[in-house]
C-alpha cells in the first residue's frame, strides 16, 4: 500500500473515508496496520475552512468516497503505480505528435498573483527558461523569462518574471574581451536554471549546459531564434489575441490532434502501459490472465495438433504408397505449422525414400533444430547422411563423403554404418593417395631423369670432344680417313649452318636442307619431328611434335627456365671433369632423351645472342664466356678455338634464324611454305646448335652420324649443302668471314679450312647485298 | 459522436431496477462486455478496438431485444467487426479460440472441423446483421484521445511531485476503459465522459487543481464549453455503478 497516496485522499476527503474505508476493508491485512496509523495525522488539524466548503459537496463526495474504499486496494497498491518510464520531452516539438496546447492556466484565467506564486513553488533546479535579455551589468544580465523549456509547461510571458545570468555563467564564446559583449538587449536567450530563491521570488540561470539534468544536456543553451520558441508558448500567443478561442477548438484544429498515433504517443508520454491495461474491474485484472489464454498461445497449441492431424493422414497415406498424397498432408503440416518437428521428420524419410537425399537431410536437421531429442530424426538423418556420402563417394566426392560420415558420427557415436563407411572411405583415401602419390613420384622421376639426361648427354658431348681432341692432335697431318671424316663434319656443319641462312630466299631449298640435316639426326635420333606435311614421310614422336608447335606459346615460359639452365650446365660441367666413358651407341638415346632440353638451350642463346647483337663479332667470345659463367669456363677446359668458332657462327646464325623466325611467325604467307615448314628451320636451328655449341666438342659424333650416312647412301647430300653455300650468302657476311678468320688461326684440319675458305668467298660475293 | 440522448439506451437510469439494484439485462450486457474486454486482452487487441467493440455491442442492444440473439455471439462479432473498424485486424480463429477458452476454462483448443468452420460462419453472419442493425454506422468517438490531452494539460499545471505521487493517469485510463462495461459511451459526449473520468481519477487520490478556487473558469469547463457539473456527477455515479455490479457480479 503506498501510504502517502493514502494519506493525501484521507486528507482531502475527510474522516467520512476513513470510515468507510475501515469498514470495506477490514478484511484486508494491510489495510488494518495502516489504518491504524493513518488516523493520527488524518484527525489532527482539520481545517476549519476547508471542512466547510466540502460540505457543500458531501453528497455527490460520499459517493466517490463509497468507491474509493471500495477499490482502495486497487488505488493505493504500489504496483498501480507504473513504472514506464515517461518519454523524453525533449525536440517534441519538431514534429506535432500530439496536440500541443496553451498552458491550461490561460483558459481558466487565474490570477497573475497565484500563477507566480505557483511559478515560484514549481520551478525547479534544471529546467530550462525562455527568456528575452532585459539590461545588461557588468557583473552578467538580466532576463524577463517569456515561456519555461523543459519540466511544467506554464503560461509566465505576463508574470515579469526576473532572472539574473551572472557573469560566470556565460561561457565566452571567444577568447578575448568580455563574453556578454555577445548579447544583446532584446536577444532570446535559452538558459538553465541554477539558483531559486523561492521566498525572495529570485531565480539564477546558466547557460553552460552543466546546469542542466542529463537527459537534457543535449540542448544548447545561448541565443536562440523566435523561431524555437516552444509550439506551447506561440499557441498561448496566438490565444492571448484571441481570446474567444476555446481549448476544444485549438485541440480539434491542431494537426496534431488527429494523428493516428496520438493515442500511444500520449500513451508513452504519460506513462501508461497498453500491453498491460489497468482496469479497476476485479474480474479484469490482466495480471490474473493466464499466459496459456492468449490468443498466440492457443493458435499455437491449435496449429500443432492440426498439423500433427495431416501428419497423420500422410503417414497412413505413405504406408500405403500413395506418396504424392503423402507429400502434400507434409505440406500443408508444415504450411501450418512451419516448425513441426513430426511433419518434418515424416516429409524427409519420404524425401529419403524417393532418393532426395539434401531435401531428406534438410528437414531432418530442421526437426532436430526445434526438437534435439527426436530420436528418430537423430537416426533417420545418421541413415540418410550415410547414403549421401556413399552417392557422394561414388561421385568421386571423397571429402564431402567424409563430412557426411563424420557428421553422422558426430549425432551418433555408435551408429556402425557410419564408422564402418568412413573408415572404409578412410582406406580407400589413402589408397588412392598413394597411387597419387606414385604417379606424382614416376613424373618427377621422369622429369629428373630428363634433366639428368640433359646433363648426361653434355657430359658425353664433352668426352666425345676430348676423344675427338685426341684423335685430331694424333692425326692431324697423318691420318687421311680422319681428315676425311673431319672433312664431312666440317662440311656437314658449314653447310647445315648455311642453309639455315637460306630461309629467306629459297624456302624449298631450305625446308630440304633442313630436313636433310634432320634426315640425320632423325636416323641417329628419334626427337626430329614430322609437321604434318603430306610429302614428309620419316616417322616421327608424336609427343616431341606436339612440343614443338607448342613451342612458340612456350617461348616465354623457356626464357624463365634460362635462369635454371646456368647451374645445370655447372652441375654438367662438374661432371664434365670426372672422365666418362661413352659408348657411340648411346648418343641416339641420348638425342631421344633430350627432346625438350634443345629448346631450353636454344633459348638461352637466342637472347644471349639478342643482346649480343650489337656487339662486335671479335669481341663475343670475351663476350660470351663472360655472359656465361659456365661455359666460360667450360672454354678454358676444351680450349678449343673451333668450338669457339663454332659458338660464334651459331650465335650469328640464330641471330640470324631470329630474324627469320621473326618474319615468319606474323604472316608466313610470304613465304611458299606453311608455318610448318618454318618449325623445321627452328629445328634445324637447334640442331644445329646442338651440333656446334655442344657439338663442335663432338665432332666425333658427326663422324659418326656421316659415316652412317655415308653408308645410307645420303652422303651426296652433302654436295647440295656445299652448292647451297655457294649459291647463298649469309647475312652476316663479313662479320662471320672474320669469324671464320679468326678461327681458322688456329690449327684447323685443312679440309674444315677450306670449307670456312669457301663460305667467306660467298659471304664476300654476297656481302654487299643489303639485308632481306 | 452519435447523438443520443441520455437515458433512451445502454442502461443508465433504466438498468436500475425498481429496488435501485441494476436489471437483470444490465447485469448480463455487464457480464458480456466483461467477456469482450477479457477476450480484448488476450487478443492483444489495444483500449480503442476494444472500447469501439463494446460501443458496438451496446449500440446493438440498444436496438434489439436481448432475447432475439445470443449476446456473446454478438460480442464475438462485435470483436471482430471492431478489429476491422479500427484497423487492428483479428482472425476470426483466434476469436474463436479466446472464446471457447473462456467459456470452457483449461479446455484444448477446438479442433478445426466442420463445428469449428459453422462457428466462424456464425460469426461471419452475425457480423453482416450487426452492420445492418447499425445501419454501418460502426465509427465511434472515443473520450480516450480527449482524456490524454487533459491529463497532459492538467499535468503541466500540477506540482510535478504531487503529479508523481498520484498514478492519475493510470487511474483515468482504466476507469474509462472500465467505463464501457456500461452504456456511458452511448448517453454521454466523448469530452463530458474524459472531464468526468479525469474528476474522478483527482478525486480519487484527493488531487486538487491549483487555484481553482481563484481561476475564473473551472478547469473542467476548460476541456469542454458546454459541460456542467451536473453531467459530470451523472457520469460519475454511473461509472461508480457500474463498479457496484462488478463486486455484486463475481
Amino acid at each position: 500500500m503506498d501510504r502517502d497516496l493514502m494519506r493525501q485522499s484521507l486528507n482531502f476527503h475527510g474522516p467520512s473515508l476513513l470510515s468507510l474505508l475501515r469498514s470495506e476493508q477490514q478484511d484486508n491485512p494491510h489495510f488494518r496496520s495502516l489504518l491504524g496509523s493513518v488516523v493520527e495525522p488524518a484527525r489532527g488539524p482539520p481545517p476549519q475552512q476547508q471542512l466547510q466548503g466540502r460540505k457543500e459537496k458531501k453528497v455527490e463526495n460520499i459517493e466517490i468516497q463509497k468507491f474509493i474504499s471500495k477499490k482502495a486496494d486497487l488505488l493505493f497498491a504500489v504496483s498501480w503505480k507504473s513504472d514506464a518510464p515517461t518519454t523524453s520531452e525533449v525536440n517534441e516539438d519538431d514534429e506535432e505528435r500530439y496536440a500541443v496546447m496553451p498552458p491550461l492556466e490561460q483558459f481558466m484565467e487565474i490570477p497573475s498573483m497565484d500563477r507566480r506564486e505557483l511559478f515560484f513553488r514549481d520551478i525547479e533546479r534544471g529546467d530550462i527558461v525562455i527568456g528575452r535579455i532585459s539590461s545588461i551589468r557588468e557583473f552578467g544580465f538580466f532576463m524577463v523569462l517569456i515561456c519555461l523549456g523543459s519540466g511544467v509547461m506554464r503560461d509566465i510571458s505576463h508574470l515579469e518574471i526576473t532572472a539574473l545570468c551572472p557573469l560566470r555563467d556565460v561561457p565566452s564564446l571567444s577568447n578575448h574581451g568580455d563574453p556578454l559583449s555577445y548579447y544583446q538587449t532584446g536577444d532570446l536567450v535559452r538558459a538553465g536554471i541554477k539558483d531559486i530563491d523561492r521566498y525572495h521570488e529570485k531565480l539564477a540561470v546558466s547557460l553552460y549546459s552543466s546546469s542542466l539534468p542529463p537527459h537534457l544536456s543535449g540542448i544548447k543553451l545561448g541565443v536562440i531564434s523566435s523561431e524555437e520558441l516552444p509550439l506551447y508558448y506561440r499557441r498561448s500567443v496566438e490565444l492571448n489575441s484571441n481570446s474567444s478561442e476555446s481549448y476544444e477548438n485549438i485541440m480539434q484544429s491542431s494537426l496534431g490532434f488527429v494523428n493516428p498515433g496520438v493515442v500511444e504517443f500520449l500513451l508513452g508520454k504519460l506513462g501508461i502501459d497498453e500491453s498491460n491495461p489497468p482496469s479497476l474491474m476485479r474480474g479484469l485484472q490482466s495480471k490474473n490472465f493466464s499466459e496459456d489464454d492468449f490468443a498466440s498461445a492457443l493458435r499455437k497449441k491449435q496449429s500443432a495438433s492440426w498439423a500433427l492431424k495431416c501428419v497423420k493422414i500422410g503417414v497412413d497415406y505413405f504406408k500405403v504408397g500413395r506418396h504424392v498424397d503423402a507429400m502434400n498432408e507434409y505440406n500443408k503440416a508444415l504450411e501450418i505449422d512451419k516448425q513441426n518437428v513430426e511433419a518434418l521428420v515424416a516429409r524427409g524419410a519420404l524425401y529419403a525414400t524417393k532418393g532426395s537425399l539434401n531435401k531428406a537431410i534438410e528437414d531432418f536437421e530442421l526437426a532436430l533444430e526445434n526438437c534435439p531429442t527426436h530420436r528418430n530424426a537423430r537416426k533417420y538423418l545418421c541413415q540418410t547422411l550415410v547414403e549421401r556420402g556413399g552417392q557422394l563417394e561414388e561421385e568421386e566426392k571423397f571429402l564431402n563423403a567424409e563430412s557426411y560420415y563424420k557428421k553422422a558420427l558426430a549425432l551418433d557415436e555408435t551408429f556402425k554404418d557410419a564408422e564402418d563407411a568412413l573408415q572404409k572411405l578412410h582406406k580407400y583415401m589413402q589408397k588412392s593417395l598413394e597411387l597419387r602419390e606414385k604417379q606424382a613420384e614416376k613424373e618427377e622421376k621422369q622429369k629428373t631423369r630428363k634433366i639428368e639426361t640433359s646433363a648426361e648427354k653434355l657430359r658425353k658431348l664433352l668426352k666425345e670432344e676430348k676423344r675427338l681432341k685426341k684423335k685430331r692432335r694424333k692425326s692431324t697431318s697423318s691420318s687421311s680417313s680422319v681428315s676425311s671424316a673431319d672433312e664431312s663434319v666440317s662440311s656437314s656443319s658449314s653447310s647445315s649452318s648455311s642453309g639455315h641462312k637460306r630461309h629467306k630466299k629459297h624456302k624449298r631449298n631450305r625446308s630440304e636442307s633442313s630436313r636433310s640435316s634432320k634426315r640425320h639426326s632423325a636416323k641417329a635420333s628419334s626427337n626430329q619431328v614430322d609437321q604434318n606435311k603430306k610429302d614428309e614421310c620419316f616417322p616421327v614422336p608424336a609427343n616431341t611434335s606436339a612440343s614443338f608447335l607448342n613451342q612458340k606459346q612456350e617461348v616465354e615460359k623457356l626464357l624463365e627456365k634460362q635462369d635454371r639452365l646456368p647451374y645445370q650446365k655447372k652441375q654438367v660441367k662438374e661432371k664434365d671433369r670426372c672422365p666418362l666413358s661413352s659408348s657411340s651407341v648411346e648418343i641416339p638415346d641420348d638425342f631421344g632423351g633430350r627432346s625438350e632440353d634443345p629448346r631450353d638451350f636454344y633459348n638461352s642463346y637466342k637472347t644471349q645472342t639478342g643482346s649480343s647483337k650489337t656487339e662486335k663479332p671479335h669481341k663475343s667470345e670475351r663476350h660470351f664466356s663472360s655472359r656465361r659463367d659456365s661455359s666460360d669456363s667450360f672454354y678454358r677446359n676444351s680450349e678449343d678455338k673451333i668450338k669457339i668458332y663454332g659458338y660464334r657462327r651459331f650465335e650469328k646464325d640464330t641471330e640470324g634464324r631470329k630474324e627469320h623466325y621473326r618474319r615468319w611467325e606474323p604472316g608466313s604467307m610470304r613465304y611458299s611454305t606453311s608455318p610448318a615448314s618454318s618449325d623445321y628451320s627452328w629445328k634445324s636451328v637447334e640442331k644445329y646448335k646442338k651440333y656446334t655449341y655442344s657439338g663442335s666438342r663432338d665432332f666425333s659424333r658427326h663422324e659418326q652420324r656421316y659415316q652412317l650416312n655415308k653408308n645410307q647412301g645420303e652422303y651426296e647430300r652433302e654436295g647440295n649443302y656445299e652448292e647451297d653455300i655457294k649459291t647463298e650468302v649469309p647475312e652476316e657476311g663479313l662479320s662471320s668471314k672474320e669469324h671464320s678468320e679468326s678461327g681458322v688461326k688456329k690449327n684447323l684440319p685443312q679440309n674444315l679450312l677450306n670449307i670456312f675458305n669457301q663460305i667467306a668467298a660467298f659471304e664476300k660475293e654476297k656481302g654487299n647485298k643489303p639485308k632481306n | 459522436m452519435e447523438a443520443v440522448g441520455p437515458g433512451t439506451c445502454g442502461g443508465g437510469d433504466a438498468a436500475l431496477g425498481a429496488e435501485g439494484r441494476p436489471a437483470p439485462e444490465a447485469r448480463v450486457h455487464f457480464r458480456v462486455t466483461r467477456f469482450i474486454m477479457e477476450a480484448g486482452v488476450k487478443l492483444g487487441m489495444r483500449s480503442i478496438p476494444i472500447a469501439t467493440a463494446c460501443a458496438i455491442y451496446h449500440k446493438f442492444f440498444c436496438e434489439i431485444d436481448l432475447d432475439a440473439y445470443d449476446p456473446y455471439l454478438v460480442a464475438m462479432s462485435s470483436l471482430y467487426l471492431a478489429g476491422k473498424v479500427e484497423e487492428q485486424r483479428l482472425r476470426t480463429r483466434d476469436i474463436i479460440n479466446v472464446s471457447n477458452r473462456y467459456f470452457h476454462p483449461d479446455s484444448e483448443p477446438l479442433e478445426l472441423d466442420s463445428r469449428f468452420w459453422e462457428l466462424r460462419d456464425s460469426i461471419v453472419q452475425c457480423e453482416l446483421l450487426v452492420l445492418r442493425v447499425l445501419r454501418f454506422q460502426v465509427s465511434f468517438q472515443h473520450p480516450h484521445k480527449y482524456l490524454l490531452h487533459y491529463l497532459l494539460s492538467v499535468k503541466n499545471w500540477l506540482n510535478r511531485y504531487s503529479w508523481q505521487r498520484s498514478p492519475v493517469s493510470i487511474t483515468a485510463w482504466a476507469l474509462l476503459r472500465d467505463s464501457y462495461h456500461g452504456g456511458l459511451c452511448l448517453r454521454f459526449q466523448a469530452q463530458h465522459i474524459a472531464v468526468a473520468v479525469l474528476h474522478l481519477a483527482l478525486q480519487a487520490y484527493g488531487v486538487e487543481v491549483p487555484a481553482e478556487a481563484e481561476a475564473e473558469k473551472p478547469w473542467w469547463q476548460v476541456f469542454s464549453e458546454d459541460l456542467t457539473k451536473p453531467i459530470i456527477d451523472n457520469i460519475v455515479s454511473d461509472l461508480i455503478q457500474i463498479y457496484t455490479m462488478d463486486t455484486e457480479i463475481p
